[in-house]
Order: C-alpha cells, then structure tokens, then sequence
C-alpha cells in the first residue's frame, strides 16, 4: 500500500498541498503537467525528489507540498462520492472494534474507500479486509482505486447486496462494520461471518435515531450483548496571537488622555477664533457655540485613531499627531507633549512584549456525523450455555412467580426500587 | 465463500486469545467498577463483597464471560442482554420512598448469607416479603430482578486498547494526562500508525501511548521512546496489555533525554578490562554484562541519530516546541507529528511557533468530544455524566523547506481575501504595512511562512485539511 520508499517515483500516488483547503491526490505520470492557480509543474520533475518536498513552480506563481499519502489525507483529498466518514468516527470505530495488525474485518459498504483505507493500513498485510458494495459505479470505481494503491492483497471487494445476499465469508472475521441504510437487514448475516470460537464485535454506522433503534433491536434478537452506542467529534480550534490584554487602568487613562485633548482643542478654537479679529466677531462666537455641540464627536474620532496607531507602531513619538505637536508649541508651559509621550509609552507595549496564544472553537463546527452502535457477540460456547440457562431461568420464573434468582447487594435495592409507605401500609 | 484469503484464524500472537497464568485480567464487577488481577497459580482472587474464586478457574478462558461465583468455582452466566420489558398499567404514583425499603435489612441479609443460605433463597424471601412488587413497572422490576441477579457475579474485559484506556480513565485520569480513548485513537490515525511503521514517541502518560502503538504494531516495527529517567522507563500500562515480553524488547528502545544528545558522553566505566586481560571469569562476566548495555545504548543512539523516522508522537509534561524542535530533526519528510496536551493553551502556543518555522505543515489544534447512550428500549438517551474533556490533540506534518522556491516574501500576500489570488507573487513593499490593520496582518505573514495561504479560515468539514 503506496510508497515507502523516500523519493517520489514515477507512477505513485502524491498528495498535493496547496492550501489548507486545497488538497489534491496526484499519481506521477512522466511527461504530463500538474496546472493549479499556484503555477504549473511538470511531474517529471518531481520525480526523485523527497516526499515532505515544497515544491517552487516553473513559472513562479506559487508553490506546492508533496506529501506522502495517509489514510487521513486521502480522505480530505479525495473526490467524495459519498457522505465520508470523518477522522474521529474511523479513529473511534477502530479502537472499539479493536482492530490492529493482523485482523480480520467485514465493512459493508464500501461507500468512496475511507474506512477501506484507513482500516488497510492499520490490519496491514498479516491482517484482511472484507469490502462490500451495491452500488455497481462505485464498486467499479472503488476496486479500480485499490488496485492503483496497491491493496489488493488485504482489501477484497466484492459487488453485492448484503443485506439480500449476505458475505462471502462464515466463521471468519474479527469484527464487522455496517454503514448501511438498513443495518438491521445485515445484523443476521454479520453473525454468520463472526468468529465462534472467541468474544468478537460490530459496530453500525447510522445518522438517524430511528436506525439505530431497529438494529439495537435487531442486535438485541440475535444475541449480542453489551449494545452501547456512542456518538464523536473533533472540534478544531482557532488559534490566535495578540498583545497581553489592556488593563482598565490604562483604558482610564486614555479617557483622561482623549478629554484633555479635546479640552485643549477647544480652547485653542476659541483664540484661533479670538486671533481671527473684529470683522467676524459674530460669526466667530457662533463656531465656538456649535463646537461645543459638535466638536466632541469628531474629535473623539481623531483621537480614537491616533491611539490605535500609538497601539501598532514602535516609536512612541511618531504616534504624536499634529494636534499634539500644535498644543505643545502654543502651549509649552503646560508641558503636554512630554505627558502625552509618556502616556504613549505606557499604551504601546514595548516591542520586546511577547504576545499571548489564544485558542477558542470555531463558530461553526460539525455537530454531527453519525451515531455509532456497538455490541460484542460471545463464543459460541457461551451463547449456547447461556441459551440454555436462560430457559432454565424462564422456567423458574414461571413457576415461582415472583420467584427471581440473585445475589445480594445492600445498597440499592431501596431508594428507586420498591419501596411501601406507611400510609399505604396502614390504610 | 472465499477459500482463499484467510482461511487460516491463527493472528498474531503478539496478544494472548486466553487468559494465560502471569496475566494481569480487568474484571468488571456488578457495581460497574473494575478491577485490575494478576492471575497466579493456586491462588485465591478475592472480589471483596462479590466473593472469592481460586485464580486457575479463568486459565484457559476467552475473554468477555461473565461468571457467577459459586462456591470458589465459577459457573458461566448469561449474558447481559436489553430485555425487551412491556411496560404494564403499573407506574411509580402509589410508590413513595420511605423506611420500609427493603424487607430484610443488611444485618439481616449478612446473617442469613453467614448461615449458609443460598443468595436465591434469599432474594426469593425478600420478594416474598415486598408486598407492593406487584405495583412497579415491568421496567423497575426488570431492573431489579437483574440488579439482584448479577451482584454475585463478574464479567473479564479483553484487555484492548479501547478497555485498558477506559479503566486508567475511570481510575486516575490524571496519569494518563486525561488522554481519553477517542482523543488516544486519533492520535494513532493522525500519527499514521501501521505495522512496520518506525516511530518516535515521548509518553509521560503511564505508557499509555506506548502501548497503543506497540498493539497496533503487533511486533513489525520500531518504536523508539524518549523518556525522563537514567533506567529504563516504567511504562506501568504495558502490564495490562499482556505483550510477550521478549516481543516487546524486539521492537521497542528507549533513550533519555541526556542520551538523545548528539554530543552527550557517556561517563560508565569503559567495558574493556583496564589491564587489557580480564582478571577472572566473574570480572568477564561483570565488563561482558556491561559491554551489552553500552553497545545496545550505542546502537539505539545511531539509530536515532540517522534519523528518517515515521512519525512523532507526544504525550509529555515537557514544554512541547523543544521536544519538537529536538526531535523532529529525526523524521522523514512528510512524517506525522502529534502532539497530546490536557491544555488548550500549551498547544496554542506550540501552534504559535511551530507556524514560524517552514518545517512544520498545517498545525492544527483539535478537542475531542465524546457522548455515551443508554440504549434501552423506549428508553434511550445520552448518559446524565459525561466526561469533561478528552484532551487536545496538535497534528502537523514535517516538510522539506525550499528557500529558493519558497521565497517567504514572494509569497506573502493580504489577509483580505479578495486583495490577491493566494499564491500570487506579492513584493513586501505593496503589503499596506501602514494600514490600521497592520499590526495583525503583518503577525499573519509571518507565521505563514509555509503556506500558500493564510489560515485564518479553516476547513470545519475537513478536520485534517
């Protein structure tokens, strides 16, 4: 199952990583072009080179990862032909159903390939891998898929309606996995394909509540046990860097800082105002009554962006605007540009500062995939003196009417189970 | 049928298929609680109020019966099955709790059971005695003929992956640096585990990971572990996977983190004897002894040195960039690194640095969520407790940097979107450095040194892109 080896060779399959979302499967083909938005390649020139390689393009637009393939990234790389079965389901699937090298496994169907790739790699070549599929397309497709990828020594595939026809193996396989429409039609089927001669186990795949009721039930008739059902998901997080975050005491500050400045604006208008003479006295006394009323807002605004850029940039005195620098002259006995600066120096962090790493959930995540039912079937032994013992039981029951075999345990028994009050007792 | 593939059921005896003498067995009790037992020869196994069973009664057993003790032998049960139970006209509304609970008291139930009476007799006593059995639903009495019925009886839990992670959970999640069974089993997919694969892993939780690994190798394969003591590691998990020993030395070697230095010197006494003839037989056997360990140290050191591992994986208590940074220098290109933490933040800040560096693809941090069902007829419904967190996982992949391809500046471009086709050739000076956006954009050129694309938008669908 695909390369080891490396360096790329003709004829593998490569996983191209463009962008994050941008993942294509690539099987190395001498003398054609690989063309992308991030420039054009020739695959004969990626022959030979590492895998893990970045790639620069011939005509410089860009650049591309080659990546070994994996199960995962096949995944998210491959042309979906149907609903996939996502990383933390498959993850999850594997470690109930217990399966690792050298185990035996039914999957039915065979859908677009995930789980068949995914469980290939981990049963490896001691290991098989029974796959199943109705759909004559896809199974087509799939069986084409891999063979190209060098499967078809774990991996047999057969066309076929399991649920109708049921699997070409009896008393064989370690554990079954249905992602079928209908898994209650298979659950019989699947127990045939079981081993007997040790404890081995099923998992169905369903997204609805409904179909997963029908094969606990189904589950259930046919004798296995344990039944639990589970469902999963993998939230990825957002991550972030920014500046340790604002104490209030400088937020206070920068209040103080905005309505001095203002003060000051004010009280600069009202000379440029008084400087400007005689002649519009009275249209002068009219701007100072309007600034009052308007002036706030806009000037609030300047100040809003000079402490954003006082925020951004390193130099604390090139934050200084030319408001500031204004006051400063007219007024330098009132010494504000030297606190301003100083109070610039404290809103910027210093350039040494490290930032922080924030992390938190998307807003959007998958909230559901399916869920997934699990059961255990026992050795065929112990089905069949359980069986019997079961009778048995019925029988005792019968009779004795009430008459429950058991052992003892002192807490427990009260509380939610039967109790009598003393009303009732009485009366 | 399929003649063919298969046809032989011998898997690899990397585990045992029985319960063999020297095991260590988890038991389920009727409580739900399980406990850990070593199965020794013509011993007694004491299960505390469920009673005691001589050790040789479960040699030679497949794994997941439940048995009922009798009389220090075991009798195989059945199995717990969902019973399908009508529910009957009876509800719970003349049923109030109170004093008479139970109609025989524990002192009373201890007495009889020190008589030597049955557990059955009793129980049929105590039914007896309850006047208004009659008035619970079929359901409650279900429940409580199949509460009394399994108290005296225990269940052994095959020792897989997926039960031996969910026991240390439920026992000291702590130990195992809270690494729930779905977060331990994408790790393994992420890391791309396989037999024969050659793997890289620190675990300073319990083993646990080392564990998993080494079942999925099923003995093809390397696993070399790094770890934090001058011995050799104390994987305590291993015990409960019942590997055959000789099989695990065959695949596994650990280094410290003083002997993983390129530079570190051993201090041990050279093995050659100082006269250059060995003085005794005892003095040959003492420096041959010594011999052994040091060229087995000396061969697992080149081994890594020479590095083209698979994969690294990371459950440590240590500050994970320089693990990472240590030891990736060991892995092929395109070899998987996963890193676990409990924490959100020491991942987020791996993150952080791992992106300023060209060698790592893709970080990405992800949580796990897992949420169980009680599946009863009529009566199915996630379970009232679920567990907090599983943990989180960091997955990136170890790449081969190109500085003449990879022009970081070449390929810088806005964080808008719509500003530039991603990937386009874009010179530093057009980048609106100036803009009030500056301070963050220019942070996201920088860690995006190696890709196309800034990541400010992931793909949810996709969690591995």
């Amino acid at each position: 199952m695909w390369s080891s080896a490396r360096t790329i060779a003709a004829g593998d399959l490569v996983i191209v990583w463009l962008t994050r979302d941008l993942i294509q499967p690539l099987y190395i083909t001498p003398g054609k072009e690989f063309n992308s938005k991030f420039g054009v390649y020739r695959h004969a020139d990626l022959v030979g080179v590492p895998y893990g390689s970045k790639v620069g393009s011939r005509n410089g637009r860009g650049f591309i990862h080659l990546l070994r393939p994996t199960p995962e990234l096949w995944t998210v790389a491959l042309p979906h032909r149907t609903q996939i079965l996502y990383l933390a389901d498959i993850a999850f699937i594997t470690s109930w159903l217990d399966i690792k090298s050298g185990s035996r496994v039914i999957e039915a169907g065979t859908g677009s390939g995930s789980f068949t790739h995914s469980t290939a790699r981990t049963i490896g070549p001691s290991g098989h891998l029974w796959s199943y599929e109705f759909h004559e397309a896809r199974y087509n497709k799939a069986r084409e898929e891999f063979g190209q990828h060098g499967m078809q020594d774990i991996v047999s595939i057969t066309h076929r309606n399991v649920c109708k026809e049921g699997f070409t193996v009896e008393d064989t396989v370690d554990s079954v996995f249905l992602d079928l429409p209908a898994p209650w039609d298979a659950v019989e089927h699947a127990k045939q394909a079981l081993r007997k001669d040790r404890l081995t186990r099923i998992c169905c795949f369903s997204p609805c509540m409904e179909q997963v009721l029908r094969t606990v039930s189904a589950l259930n008739d046919a004798g296995f046990t344990e039944i639990t059902m589970y469902e999963t998901l993998l939230r990825p997080q957002d991550i972030s860097q920014v500046p340790p975050l604002q104490t209030i005491s400088e937020a206070s500050e920068r209040l103080r800082e905005c309505e001095k400045k203002r003060e000051e604006k004010r009280i600069k208008q009202i000379a440029d105002a008084r400087s400007r003479g005689g002649k519009r006295k009275r249209d002068g006394n009219e701007d100072e009554a309007g600034g009052e009323g308007t002036e706030p807002g806009a000037t609030q605004e300047e100040d809003g962006l000079e402490s954003k850029r006082a925020k951004t940039e390193e130099d604390p005195s090139s934050g200084l605007s030319i408001s500031d620098v204004v006051v400063a002259t007219t007024n330098p006995e009132q010494g504000s540009s030297s606190s301003s600066s100083a109070n610039l120096h404290i809103r910027s962090p210093p350039p040494s500062m490290t930032k922080i790493s924030l992390s938190k959930t998307f807003p959007e995540v998958r909230g559901h995939t399916s869920y997934l039912t699990f059961a255990c079937l026992l050795p065929a032994f112990a089905r069949a003196a359980a069986s019997q013992a079961n009778s048995g039981e019925v029988d005792r029951l019968e009779e004795g009417g009430d008459g429950v075999t058991a052992g003892l345990k002192g807490e427990g028994i009260g509380s939610d189970s039967l109790s009598v009050s003393m009303e009732v007792d009485v009366s | 049928m399929d003649p063919g593939e298969g046809s032989s059921k011998t898997i690899s005896s990397w585990r045992e298929e029985t319960i063999q003498l020297g095991n260590t067995v988890l038991l389920r009790l009727p409580t739900g609680d399980t406990r850990s037992v070593k199965v020794e020869k013509d011993s007694t196994v004491s299960l505390g109020r469920v009673g005691s069973f001589s050790s040789n009664e479960l040699v030679g057993q497949p794994y997941g019966l439940t048995y009922e003790i009798v009389e220090k032998g075991l009798q195989v049960l059945p199995p717990h099955t969902l019973q399908e139970v009508e529910d009957t006209e009876a509800t719970n509304e003349l049923i109030n709790d109170g004093e008479f609970v139970q109609p025989l008291t524990l002192e009373e139930i201890e007495a009889l059971k020190k008589s030597g009476v049955h557990a059955n007799e009793i129980i049929k006593k105590q039914i007896e005695m309850h006047a208004n059995y009659s008035l619970k639903t079929e359901y409650s009495k279900e429940k409580y003929k199949k509460h009394l019925r399994y108290a005296k009886s225990f269940s052994t839990v095959e020792p897989t992956i997926h039960n031996v992670c969910e026991y240390w959970f439920n026992k000291d999640q702590s130990r195992i640096r809270d690494l729930r069974i779905d977060t331990l089993s994408q790790l393994l997919h992420l890391g791309n585990i396989r037999p024969g694969g050659r793997y890289i892993v620190v675990d300073d939780a319990s083993g646990l990971v080392v564990a998993a690994i080494l079942d999925r190798l099923g003995g093809d394969g390397r696993l070399l572990t790094i770890c934090d003591v001058d011995s050799a590691p104390a994987y305590p998990i291993l015990t409960h996977m019942n590997f055959k020993k000789d099989k695990v030395s065959a695949v596994m070697s650990s280094l410290n983190w003083a002997t993983a230095e390129e530079d570190y010197i051993s201090l041990a006494p050279s093995a050659e004897p100082p006269s250059g003839q060995f003085k005794s037989e005892r003095q040959k056997q003492r420096l041959s002894k010594r011999k052994l360990v040091l060229d087995s140290l000396s061969d697992t050191r080149s081994e890594l040195f020479s590095g083209e591992f698979d994969g690294l994986i990371v459950a440590s208590e240590y500050e994970p960039f320089s693990i990472v940074e240590k030891l990736s220098a060991y892995l092929g290109g395109s070899a998987s690194i996963v890193v676990q933490s409990p924490h959100a933040q020491i991942l987020a800040d791996l993150q952080s640095k791992m992106r300023s560096s060209s060698q790592y693809l893709g970080p990405m941090v992800t949580e796990s969520w897992l949420r169980r069902y009680q599946v009863l007829p009529g009566r199915t419904h996630p379970f009232m407790n679920m567990t907090g967190s599983g943990g989180f996982l960091l997955h990136a992949i170890k790449v081969y940097d190109d500085p003449s391809a990879s022009s970081v500046l070449a390929f810088r471009q806005p964080k808008s979107k719509k500003a530039k086709v991603p990937g386009d050739p874009l010179p530093v000076d057009e980048f609106p450095s100036a803009s009030g956006d500056a301070h963050s954009s220019s942070l996201n050129e920088s860690r995006e040194a190696a890709s196309n694309e800034p990541s400010t938008k992931h793909d949810t669908d996709a969690p591995m892109a």
